[in-house]
């Protein structure tokens, strides 16, 4: 009983250096961006406290909308391509083409090591109508036009953006996935193959059940990230033209640092925030009660 | 006894967490260091300048202590935002002129600077137009550094090829338009990426078609429609350019350098910019590129003075309130902005300043005094860059709706009304 008192307390002891980090550069901004959420601040003035009315505007702001439906389809893009895609590719690289699977996990694994700003860079490059690579080789393969001014436009812009996410964040499920699969018994693959499975039957009825549980948390991870996502957006686009683009972390460093509202910063900030949590608990909720039947058997 | 070991331990923690730092900064009081942030960082031309400039000061006062913080001018503004908002604002430091001074001044941030511009001269050395963009109901608040004007830039060997000449009114800039796009070049190279590139069409086309001061009459004819009206006809002006096809596609996703990168390898023939394309041109190859410059085209039916021109004062310097050795960043600031350093301001920047006399021919180079004698001087009046003088957040309107109209997603009557609404919220 004693020596179990005082190891809590060392515990504690060893713990309060993290502890006391997390409250003083977590804990505490949070709390004081939830504070500022209620006032009109423009970062040099008093703050004056405006009650609900930071609230009642962002529900009446269009861009505000216009930045969640972009995140909401960040989110869903990346459930739909990164995260299903990934598994199939993973399957793919382990199950069937095992001789490219080092090659290709290497290719994977570059997006992932490079910085966020510097994959954005690439790709507006990539994107430039007149030197960029992506018009000068439809040009050279006689697909002259089809050529678009691909950030610039209203109407392509978003997808350019999804385009380089995906890009970007792909290879880092993958990676995951392939170790998930790799983790399989053999006995299971052969179990199926027994039993006439094909690679189709087997990838969806064995392997997706099987890493199920990695799937849930790269499912997670992934729309936690859509909701937060901001580095490519901003060095891409900017949130722009005309708010295109916009999301909703690109759209609060505007408003907080070009517009200098910072009351209204920290009311999308706390939005963001409260979106972000339900989201997570939504989709763990979801994927547990499709995994009951068919996992924890 | 672990009890009281824990309680120590966490009091070192809070101790070196929280007083340390604080008692490290109150230790400098003896000699009072003076720290300056600036955002000459990145191009060589501004760095070769502010070196120029901080080496000659410390030669003249030795004694005096000083940090140099230099940034890059794209996340400057964004670093000292969170420093002022930190309430630990840099003792002198950069600053943009107009509506984004104005908010750290309505905030008393700023020491005011009247007194000391009374003495010596100092406050006369500056051309009268460009300190006003550092005054605040009457007082000033900062020294003017540089001028900045608008002007259509164009590749003399490009024309020259073609045999085509400088248009003069707006039926021959579209001719000329016409003719380029013909010749498989993109008329006017623009990249809207960062949204103040397109500004200065609209504002000149504002200034031809309105007359200048249209910012000001918020203040004084709060009654009128002024932009509601008044700036239809130049967001028509704006969307004709870009639906005729004379501006690149994707402009709104091309960055200015990317705009540049196709006006100097010949890919376009003119550009809209500042002053400052005279620097940045300077690298071109001469072969293909030889930089030429004319004002923009006079308008039909325009109301204001065809002559005007845009053009204001780009940067600044200030000193906080909270500065503890002011005399110090005074002596800074006189410096910064006497006869000699400013030339060197002039031959190595390739910018007009806002002191007297120092853009003279020697220093400038032939474009550059080309354009103080031709543009500066013939110009009836002159209208500060509109988004240095606004709101920060009717700027943010002003930007997103010239993006729109460009594009075609907001209609020229919409976007009227709308930079009108921005500019009457007093927030």
């Amino acid at each position: 009983m004693k020596a179990e008192g005082r190891n809590n307390k060392l515990a504690l002891l060893f713990l309060s250096p993290a502890i006391l980090f997390m409250l003083v550069f977590m804990a505490y901004p949070m709390i004081y961006s939830g504070v500022l959420s209620f006032t009109s601040w423009d970062g040099v003035s008093a703050k004056k406290f405006i009650g609900f009315d930071n609230f009642i505007n962002l529900f009446q702001d269009q861009y505000f909308y216009r930045a969640l439906l972009n995140n909401f389809t960040i989110a869903f893009i990346s459930l739909a391509f990164q995260v299903f895609g990934a598994t199939v590719i993973a399957y793919v690289l382990v199950r069937m083409l095992k001789f490219v699977q080092r090659l290709y996990m290497f290719f994977y694994l570059v997006p992932v090591v490079i910085s966020e700003i510097c994959i954005g860079l690439l790709w507006s490059f990539i994107y430039n109508p007149y030197f960029g690579l992506l018009n000068n080789t439809l040009r050279a393969l006689g697909l002259g036009h089809l050529a678009a001014g691909w950030l610039g436009d209203p109407t392509t812009a978003f997808p350019a953006v999804l385009n380089a996410m995906n890009f970007t964040y792909m290879g880092l499920y993958i990676i995951l996935f392939v170790a998930a699969v790799q983790n399989i018994p053999e006995s299971v693959f052969d179990a199926a193959k027994i039993d006439g499975a094909g690679n189709f039957k087997t990838f969806f009825i064995v392997v997706l059940p099987m890493i199920w549980n990695s799937i849930q948390s790269v499912a997670l991870m992934a729309v936690i990230s859509s909701f937060k996502t901001f580095s490519l957006v901003f060095v891409l686009t900017n949130g722009g033209p005309n708010h295109v683009t916009e999301v909703l972390s690109t759209y609060l460093y505007s408003t907080g640092f070009n517009s200098f509202r910072m009351g209204y910063a920290s009311t999308i900030g706390f939005v963001q925030m409260l979106l972000t949590t339900l989201m997570g608990l939504i989709v763990l909720k979801l994927m547990r009660k499709t995994n009951a039947g068919a996992y924890d058997v | 006894m672990p009890k009281r070991l824990f309680f120590v331990v966490c009091t070192i923690a809070l101790f070196v967490l929280f007083v340390f730092p604080c008692t490290g900064v109150n230790a400098q009081d003896a000699g009072a260091p003076i720290t300056i942030w600036h955002a000459y960082a990145g191009q060589q031309d501004k760095v070769d300048f502010i070196n120029y400039a901080i080496e000659s000061f410390k030669e003249k006062y030795p004694e005096i202590q000083f940090e140099e913080v230099p940034m890059e001018h794209s996340s400057y503004k964004t670093k000292l935002n969170t420093a002022m908002a930190a309430g630990n604002p840099p003792d002198v430091f950069y600053t943009l002129p107009g509506g984004y001074l104005g908010a750290f001044v309505k905030g008393g941030q700023i020491y005011q600077l009247d007194d000391e511009l009374a003495k010596d001269g100092w406050g006369d050395s500056f051309i009268p137009t460009a300190l006003s963009s550092v005054q605040f109901d009457g007082k000033t608040y900062g020294v003017p550094i540089d001028i900045d004007a608008a002007a259509i830039w164009y590749n003399k060997k490009v024309f020259e090829e073609h045999q085509w000449s400088v248009p003069e009114t707006e039926a021959e800039f579209d001719a000329l338009c016409e003719e380029i796009k013909a010749a498989g070049l993109i008329p006017v190279a623009l990249g809207n990426k960062d949204r103040w590139p397109a500004t200065f069409y609209f504002q000149t086309a504002s200034l031809r078609f309105n007359g200048p001061g249209m910012l000001g009459k918020y203040a004084s004819e709060p009654e009128s429609d002024l932009f509601k009206t008044a700036a239809v006809k130049p967001f028509e002006w704006l969307n004709k350019l870009a639906t005729n096809g004379y501006l690149p596609i994707g402009f709104n996703g091309m960055s200015e350098a990317e705009a540049n990168i196709l006006f100097i390898n010949g890919q376009a023939a003119m550009m809209v910019n500042g002053t400052w394309q005279i620097g940045m041109t300077n690298e071109a190859d001469k072969e293909i590129f030889e930089l030429g410059f004319f004002g923009f085209p006079k308008f039909e039916g325009g109301y204001g003075d065809q002559s005007d021109v845009v053009a204001g004062v780009a940067a600044s310097f200030a000193i906080s309130e909270k500065a503890e050795n002011k005399e110090a960043c005074i002596l800074f600031l006189r410096h910064l902005t006497s006869m000699d350093v400013m030339k060197k301001y002039v031959e190595m920047r390739s910018t007009m300043v806002a002191v007297k006399d120092a853009t003279s021919e020697d220093v400038a180079g032939p474009v550059l005094y080309e354009v103080t004698k031709n543009l500066i001087e013939k110009a009836a009046s002159m209208d500060a860059f509109y988004d240095t003088i606004m709101a920060p957040l009717a700027t943010e309107t002003y930007y997103t709706v010239i993006q729109g109209v460009l594009d075609g997603t907001i209609s020229a009557t919409d976007a009227a009304a709308r930079l009108d609404e921005a500019l009457r919220v007093q927030e």
